[in-house]
């Protein structure tokens, strides 16, 4: 009964956007705490190289998040 | 007259619905916040409340009026509606009184659903509906989230877990107020609308708007009101549970749990899914509790929130059937309406004049402790 009740094609697409998503964001994210901490660091050891490459993978992190925040907004207005 | 009458009682239910649902889910959107100190609780939720005020506005199809496929919509009267309301604002201040987050919008359809089985018996409940957009969904939604905020955080302590504590607790402090603030615009969204759904019911059940029409914005404006007021005045009971008493979280457990949470309620709106967004963040929050360790979870505190769960559809169906039943004693007009509005608000008053004297009692005698010392 169950089976034919339940919509199994949204609620597959529910989960996999959602673990998708939610770990997207969180893995996106802790790449610019990691990028803006260790950029940081390596400026204060006068690394000129290390500390731009942990900057840029701030700023790419930062875009993912932006991207995904600016998703969730029109998930909010479209839906 | 009488129709009147029910009709402006049943939209002031309406708007007190509005304002303990804003109230009640005050804590999914700002408990994190709070409890990792991301920011103080008078700014999160004044934040929170002026975006679920936004939210309200953000997207003008009314949500699914409240019951659709799960009571057989021929039968749906304002009493009904009146029933139901009453059912749910009653579990609300229950819940919010033991400190439980638990579903405003289960509550109302239990609330109406038992109001209905009590006017036209159990032919009224649409079962398959019932199951398949109430039931099932409870199931799958804290489960989701917990599965989600799990890997969330596994995944954030793999990648930040050598950095020193202090700039790792500060980033992920501010990325708090981004998901925080993505969950305020989706509860604005999602449960002001519910309660547009329900005024506009009640002025086509009515006569007063041809069903045709769109929603007036005097609708829009005073829900989105009540809700966004609701929130401000935060259940700090509920807050106090959902930030600290399941478990005590650090800034990164907080994102992830707040992350997860945002990502499964917007995407189960968006294809169409629904999911109530008390049981995600609760899910979410044990979820990144549980995936550091198992026993960092406070599991009574768990079992006593997922008992309130299960509780919730029953519950409001029994106080909405028997609102239905009281109003009917007074006949199908007004007065039975009237009769329990204001035995409603007599109670609310006797509970507000106690709170007052235990409040004043309590002020007094801390200050006559320094006076004895």
């Amino acid at each position: 009964m169950i089976a034919t009740i339940v919509d199994w094609g949204a609620l597959l697409k529910v989960i996999w956007v959602s673990l998708a998503g939610g770990i997207g964001l969180a893995v996106a994210y802790s790449f610019v705490v990691l990028g803006v901490a260790r950029a940081g660091d390596e400026r204060r050891r006068e690394r000129p190289v290390p500390a731009v490459a942990y900057g840029l993978l701030a700023v790419i992190g930062l875009a993912a998040c932006a991207f995904a925040l600016v998703r969730g907004y029109q998930f909010v207005v479209e839906k | 007259m009488h129709d009147t009458t029910v009709l402006v009682i049943v939209i002031a239910t309406a708007l007190a619905f509005d304002f303990t649902n804003g109230f009640h889910d005050t804590a999914n959107v700002v408990a994190t916040s709070i409890s990792t100190r991301a920011v103080s609780p008078r700014l999160a939720i004044g934040l929170a409340s002026a975006l679920n005020f936004v939210g309200a506005f953000l997207s003008l199809k009314v949500a699914a009026v409240v019951g659709k496929g799960i009571v057989a919509p021929a039968s749906v009267t304002l009493t009904i509606v009146f029933g139901g309301l009453v059912g749910a604002i009653c579990w609300n201040l229950a819940t919010w009184y033991f400190g439980l987050p638990s579903s405003s919008s289960h509550a109302l359809i239990g609330g109406v659903v038992g109001a209905a089985f009590a006017a036209h018996g159990a032919d009224a409940v649409l079962s398959e509906g019932l199951l398949g957009k109430v039931v099932v969904p409870a199931l799958i939604a804290p489960i989701l989230a917990f599965a989600v905020a799990g890997a969330a955080i596994l995944v954030v302590y793999r990648i930040v877990g050598r950095l020193r504590p202090g700039p790792a607790k500060r980033g992920f402090r501010l990325g708090q107020l981004a998901t925080g603030g993505l969950l305020a615009l989706a509860h604005g969204t999602n449960d002001a609308q519910k309660t547009m759904g329900i005024m506009t019911l009640a002025l086509i059940a009515s006569g007063n708007l041809s069903a045709a029409a769109s929603t007036p914005d005097w609708v829009k404006v005073t829900a989105a009101a009540a809700i966004a007021l609701g929130t401000y005045s935060g259940g700090w009971r509920i807050i106090k549970t959902m930030g600290s008493r399941i478990i005590k979280m650090d800034a990164a457990q907080g994102f992830s749990a707040q992350s997860a949470g945002a990502a499964v309620i917007l995407t189960a709106s968006h294809f169409g899914y629904p999911l109530s967004t008390t049981h995600v963040i609760s899910g979410g929050v044990m979820g990144a509790g549980a995936a550091r360790r198992l026993s960092a979870v406070r599991w009574g505190v768990a079992g006593n929130i997922a008992v309130a769960w299960l509780l919730t559809l029953p519950a409001a169906a029994v106080v909405g059937a028997a609102v239905y039943e009281v109003t009917e004693l007074f006949g199908g007009g007004a007065a039975g309406p009237i009769i329990v509005s204001a035995a409603g608000l007599v109670v609310i008053a006797l509970i507000l004049m106690r709170r007052l004297q235990t409040t004043s009692g309590a002020a007094a005698a801390a200050a006559a402790v320094p006076a004895a010392e």
